[in-house]
């Protein structure tokens, strides 16, 4: 059968001279799930926004149905039966489900908005899709998993005969993502045709027919899902053979950090979190679990001094923290890694030797009679590049010139040049490709074995799964379940607690949390 | 105070509400429509002041709905100017409000002084036509109500009845229509239009045209019937009045208008209480509508903060 979307050698060069997609080949038959894999930076969404004409390939053809096509703005693709879900959702948050879902192509009665029949047809699109949404709640209002139906109603409302979905389960619990594939299967099995874009490897697995692996800008070929195991995916995905494994801890020290009865609220007085009871040990991972929004960042950011603590106490190797400022906490051995890198982790428009010691103003090595001595920062950049390897043009560029991975490096080279007592991370590896991940999930548990202290959220189970001593799992702002981290425990187990779907007893939290 | 209550109630005093209220209902449902389209208009002080001026002059010579247009038209270039200056040329649109209002403060005084050869303070020795009043004299035939209602609704601009019509008109084409759809959405969260292939800076561009036009009839309204002939700066602030008045009505056209009543009576207080109280400094007097528009904002955000608590809470 002929393929139903071809891709044909595109090219793509961004001004500024990043070669973002070189002879990339993508063939889509019609009625599969179709995934497109790749690390960041391999292409992947430049691709897809080249088939949603968002972009313009410079080189190459696309065929629709062995016709060539040419898209010169979304509306065409539209038009051609292709829709698209990106991963920041494009819906006003104010306007009701039926409102988001035919904004642009409203039925229309005269000069008037038919209101009746836009409900109508979002009902039985609703349906006949097996996608449940109520149409008349505001979309801020629901859960993101709802929201991301709202976006491939959005689609199907326009006819779209493909549906590109990008990176639709990174943010979705466990149970979400199920919805979706049962969703997704609903799709093909009604002649539509997805084409999936994720990183997630077991995911991708499970949900697509065929996948297509990119690297470097290149198509590295393409293969039946039954045909592979995740080992092979990510060896293609890579180029060369990865571990993404770590050794656990060897043993804990003493005890570094106790947060006891802490409660968090929001600016306008909201409780965000209560009645944390923690205790952090030398040497271990302490990893938090929870939907984001659930407290585990804001329990970061109190510890970090960012946030004032309502009520409770946090005590680091016996100093309570809450009198200290941040410089002081830091002065005690408190090291952190933001969640957002460029909001709060780095001054982008300063460069790497700068930002390797912003923490570190009033450090005599750096700044001698309230002067910055820029040898010693160049030499401490030269060291840090090194020993992070952080690829760059040299220390005297500006973080905002890297790449996601090695910026995060620079926060972390920054955050672990000296071993903290207590290190706050947050989202280490959002946004950052397998090979820095890697290097950073090292970076971690050498701080680790080095005697730190560590406090670690995630979106990503299986992060806080392969780095975690212990667990415990945050959902509406109070510790449900805690565990110790073994190979018997699962994302669906944690997930089940993230969602409030099942309850720990007393005792088995009370030892764990130990 | 007895003869102060004694006018405010009487139809006259309602009278001169209207009259100072319509200028600033045009401008605050011009406010309105660039406001929810996500570009604030900080010009329609300036907006109405040339809207004004243009309208004086083409009065003298043609017939004063030309002048009426020729003023809404005056509007919707500035409108088109601020858009191509902040879409085209990604220039910020607080800056480009400012630009357009300083532009407006010096041309008008120079452009009346080209028009009345030399007077740079008023066009009194311009021959300038009036907005019809709307005469409805019939009314008083109807029995017992017939005088009051005649008192009341006759002798009203013709543009007041227009002002009326176009808050309905601005929120039938808001919430009614599809292109209200878009205008909010793209005011909201444009990247939401922009994936459904609605043209956003278009859609900007529009309302920022539209914006200048409704603003542009209060301008005509002011120096056509309020008052008869232009005097340089005789906007004195209701364009920023305006746009309290589109916050304060949170938004909405009937809320806008409301708002605008609000400021319209302490206007008129402010042109009455004069004559009943000469011991209070007339100066005192004409601040009342600032301060009042200042009271209300505090207010209105104090409520506004309150209610976002109470909704955050009941989420909870």
């Amino acid at each position: 059968m002929a393929p139903l979307l071809e891709a044909i050698s595109i090219g793509k060069t961004y001004p500024g001279g990043t070669l973002a997609n070189d002879g990339v080949n993508l063939s889509v038959s019609a009625g599969e799930v179709h995934a497109v894999v790749g690390e960041n930076g391999a292409g992947k969404s430049t691709l897809m926004k080249i088939l949603f004409g968002i972009e313009q390939p410079d080189r190459g053809e696309i065929r629709l149905d062995g016709k060539p096509v040419n898209f010169a703005n979304p509306r065409d693709a539209i038009d051609h039966g292709i829709g698209m879900v990106f991963q920041h959702f494009s819906l006003v948050p104010s306007f009701s489900v039926y409102e988001n879902v035919v904004l642009g192509s409203e039925p229309r009665n005269g000069i008037t908005f038919d209101r009746e029949e836009a409900i109508a047809k979002v009902r039985a699109l609703s349906e006949k899709f097996r996608l449940a949404v109520d149409p008349l709640p505001p979309v801020g209002q629901l859960p993101v998993g709802q929201q991301q139906r709202v976006e491939i109603l959005k689609a199907l409302y326009r006819d779209a005969r493909i549906l590109i979905l990008d990176e639709p389960t990174a943010v979705l619990a466990p149970q979400e993502v199920e919805e979706l594939f049962v969703a997704v299967r609903a799709l093909v099995a009604q002649g539509r045709t997805v084409i999936f874009i994720a990183h997630k490897l077991p995911e991708v697995l499970e949900i697509s027919d065929r996948i297509t692996v990119m690297r470097g800008g290149k198509t590295v070929g393409s293969v039946n899902a039954k045909d592979v195991t995740e080992d092979s995916l990510a060896t293609m995905m890579v180029g060369r053979e990865i571990a993404l494994r770590v050794d656990r801890a060897k043993g804990r020290g003493d005890l570094a950090c106790e947060i006891k009865a802490l409660k968090l609220t929001a600016e306008n007085g909201v409780t965000v979190a209560q009645d944390l009871n923690l205790k952090v040990y030398s040497g271990e991972i302490l990893g938090l679990v929870g939907v984001e929004g659930n407290g585990q960042a804001e329990l970061l950011e109190a510890i970090a001094g960012l946030r004032p603590i309502a009520d409770g106490v946090v005590y680091l190797n016996g100093t309570s923290l809450a009198p200290k400022t941040v410089l002081e906490r830091r002065e005690l051995g408190l090291a952190s890694i933001p969640e957002d890198r460029i909001a709060r982790g780095l001054a982008t428009g300063a460069t790497i030797a700068e930002n390797l010691i912003a923490t570190r103003l009033a450090d005599k090595r750096f700044v001698r009679n309230g002067l910055l001595d820029l040898k010693a920062m160049k030499a401490n950049a030269l060291s840090l590049i090194e020993r992070f390897s952080i690829r760059s043009g040299g220390p005297g560029y500006a973080v905002g010139t890297l790449s996601g991975g090695n910026m995060q490096k620079v926060v972390v080279a920054r955050e672990l040049s000296e071993q903290p007592k207590l290190l706050l991370v947050n989202q280490p590896t959002r946004g950052v490709d397998l090979g820095a991940t890697q290097f950073i999930w090292k970076s971690l548990t050498d701080a680790r074995d080095g005697g730190a202290a560590v406090l670690l959220s995630s979106a990503d189970l299986s992060e806080l799964l392969a780095l975690s001593d212990r667990l415990v799992v945050f959902y509406r702002g109070k510790i449900v379940a805690a565990f110790v981290n073994s190979d018997d425990l699962t994302a669906e187990t944690l997930g089940t607690y993230m969602l409030g779907l099942s309850s720990q007893d007393p005792e088995t939290m009370r030892a764990a949390l130990q | 105070m007895i003869e102060l209550l004694v006018t405010v109630f009487s139809a006259t005093f309602f009278v001169t509400v209207v009259r100072t209220t319509t200028p600033l209902l045009f401008a605050a449902l011009g406010g309105l429509i660039s406001d929810l389209s996500g570009a604030l208009n900080v010009a329609l002080e300036g907006m109405m002041l040339i809207a004004a001026l243009t309208a004086v002059i083409v009065s003298v010579y043609a017939p004063w709905y030309v002048a009426v247009l020729s003023g809404i038209g005056a509007g919707a270039m500035l409108g088109a100017l601020m858009a191509l200056f902040h879409l085209r040329f990604k220039a910020d649109i607080i800056l480009v409000g400012f630009a357009v209002n300083i532009l407006a403060t010096g041309g008008t005084v120079f452009a009346l002084s080209q028009a009345t050869g030399g007077d740079k303070g008023t066009s009194i020795n311009l021959q300038s036509k009036a907005v019809p009043a709307v005469n409805l004299s019939f009314l008083e035939a109807i029995p017992v109500i017939g005088p009051t209602l005649k008192a009341l609704l006759s002798g009203h601009s013709i543009l007041s009845w227009l002002g009326v019509f176009m808050v309905f008109a601005v929120w039938y084409f808001l919430f009614r229509t599809p292109y209200g759809l878009w205008l909010r959405g793209v005011g909201e969260y444009p990247a939401a239009p922009e994936a459904a292939g609605i043209p956003v800076a278009k859609v900007r561009a529009w309302s920022l045209v539209a914006s200048g036009a409704l603003a542009g009839i209060g301008g005509a309204q002011l120096a056509m019937f309020n008052y008869i002939g232009f005097t340089r700066d005789m906007t004195a602030g209701r364009g920023f009045i305006a746009l309290g008045a589109v916050l304060l009505g949170a938004r909405h056209p009937v809320g806008a208008m409301l708002a605008a009543l609000l400021f319209g009576v302490f206007e008129a207080l402010a042109i009455v209480m004069p004559n009943l109280f000469n011991w209070i400094p007339g100066e005192m007097i004409q601040t009342i509508p600032f301060v009042v528009t200042v009271l209300a904002l505090i207010l209105f955000s104090y409520r506004a903060q309150r209610a976002r608590q109470m909704r955050t809470l009941s989420k909870i």
